[in-house]
């Protein structure tokens, strides 16, 4: 059975928190893990006592177990992906600024 | 079956008595009202209440007294400003004459209002922290003003100031009114001391009584008796707030001039607390070590690097990091703590 790295949501209504997955391809969202490599809160935050209005999320990763579960064959999902390459772990599969392999022949000539 | 509305309380002529009488100088032409300005007969009772079923105040001798008392009282319709006014204050209860001027209530003698500190004192403790560059537990050992206290008073002082620089609009009238009413301490030479500073915590553990077998020989310390207690049981060396104090005291009876000994409690001082910012900030640079910040832009993604097998055996220790799987969150349940540990 696949070995997916995956997202499983907690928290409350309109409160997302989750935890970072490995877990069997085909279990449920939230049952209980092979194992719980860190958390990411999507709900952005400030600082407190910060004036300039930047936002941040909070992300906790175990990296080392990461990249072994990468290295044995783990799937990550496209989310998972984005966090990974983030640090370095994975290429990042969708680059800022790189063109766009998904548009039309006919624009991409224009340009 | 609700309650009915007696047919005689429905009277025209009583709901008329009820109404205050008009003054007859607001109507122009009292001839349109004429017939309903009857007046009152004796055989319909008089409504003093109209709108409410409430009984009016019985004067009563001791109401009628007190308001008499009140009104003699030159003190209580004239209050002077910069003392506490307390009834207690010319109210004589005992044979000694009048109470104390810090009792609010004159029966009750054991209940004392705090003095607090006055603004020109508050002023001083934050020149000599954030001018002079004191050491906090030196300005708390010369004021006798609790280390605490003065933390907060300079914390407060300094957003006082910074609204000050913004313009911002302060209370003062408030501030004023309020000091202007309560006991002030203001910090002069030869005043009594503020509060004691010093104070110990009493752990409960140390509250019973015990036999420790041991030789005669040996010098048993306050440290030994706090092992004997527990193994968590700190001496009362280590927990009082400012033990430099203690070292200054031994210094003075060995026979150095209080000057002296002062200068060295004030050094002791200062190096304990720069010791402790080292340590704060070796605490935040480790936990700024373990981040990566990623900046995406929009958002900034914080990685903090953590060790997954925190968990423990069972998944369910507590310094496991994520979600607990197989127990209950009672964040929502009756009875929890919600207050919020920090403001953003």
């Amino acid at each position: 059975m696949v070995v997916k790295i995956r997202l499983a949501r907690f928290g409350r209504t309109n409160s997302p928190f989750y935890n970072i997955v490995v877990a069997h391809a085909r279990t449920a969202r939230n049952s209980r893990p092979l194992e719980v490599i860190g958390t990411y809160d999507p709900i952005p935050k400030k600082d407190p006592y910060d004036t300039t209005g930047r936002l941040h999320k909070d992300i906790k990763l175990d990296t080392t177990r990461a990249k072994y579960w990468i290295g044995v064959g783990a799937h990550p999902t496209e989310t998972v992906w984005r966090l990974l390459s983030m640090v370095g772990i994975l290429p990042p599969k969708h680059r800022p600024g790189a063109p766009s392999t998904t548009a039309p022949k006919g624009q991409a000539n224009e340009a | 079956m609700p309650p009915r509305i007696r047919g005689s309380s429905c009277q025209p002529q009583l709901l008329l008595n009820c109404i205050e009488p008009v003054p007859a100088t607001s109507l122009s032409s009292s001839a349109a009202l004429g017939p309903l300005r009857r007046p009152t007969t004796s055989s319909a009772p008089r409504c003093s209440q109209p709108f409410s079923t409430t009984p009016a105040p019985q004067v009563t001798a001791l109401r009628r007294k007190f308001k008499e008392w009140c009104e003699a009282k030159q003190q209580l319709r004239e209050p002077q400003r910069g003392q506490t006014n307390y009834v207690s204050q010319f109210i004589p209860v005992s044979e000694s004459g009048m109470t104390r001027p810090d009792m609010p209530f004159p029966a009750n003698k054991h209940f004392r209002s705090e003095r607090v500190l006055s603004e020109k004192a508050r002023e001083m403790i934050w020149r000599d922290v954030m001018v002079n560059g004191m050491p906090l537990k030196a300005v708390s050992a010369q004021y006798s003003v609790d280390m605490r206290r003065v933390a907060a008073v300079v914390r407060m002082k300094e957003i006082e100031k910074k609204w000050e620089r913004e313009n911002k609009p302060l209370a003062l009238p408030y501030a004023s009114a309020v000091t202007g009413m309560l006991p002030l301490a203001h910090l002069r030479q030869g005043e009594d001391p503020f509060e004691p500073i010093n104070d110990i915590h009493v752990h409960s553990y140390t509250m019973q009584q015990l036999f420790v077998p041991t030789s005669e020989s040996r010098e048993f310390t306050r440290a030994d008796a706090a092992k004997a207690f527990g193994d968590r049981i700190l001496p009362p060396d280590q927990k009082m707030r400012i033990p430099e104090l203690v070292q200054m005291e031994k210094n003075i009876h060995a026979g150095m001039s209080p000057q002296e000994a002062r200068d060295e409690f004030v050094k002791a001082a200062s190096e304990s607390e720069k010791a402790y910012a080292a340590k704060q900030q070796a605490r935040l640079q480790a936990a700024e070590d373990r981040k990566v910040r990623v900046d995406s832009g929009r958002f900034e993604f914080r990685f903090e690097k953590i060790n997954a097998e925190d968990v423990g055996p069972t998944g369910r220790a507590r310094r496991g990091v994520g979600w607990r799987y197989g127990v209950p969150f009672m964040d929502r349940k009756r009875g929890e703590l919600k207050i919020p540990t920090s403001v953003e």
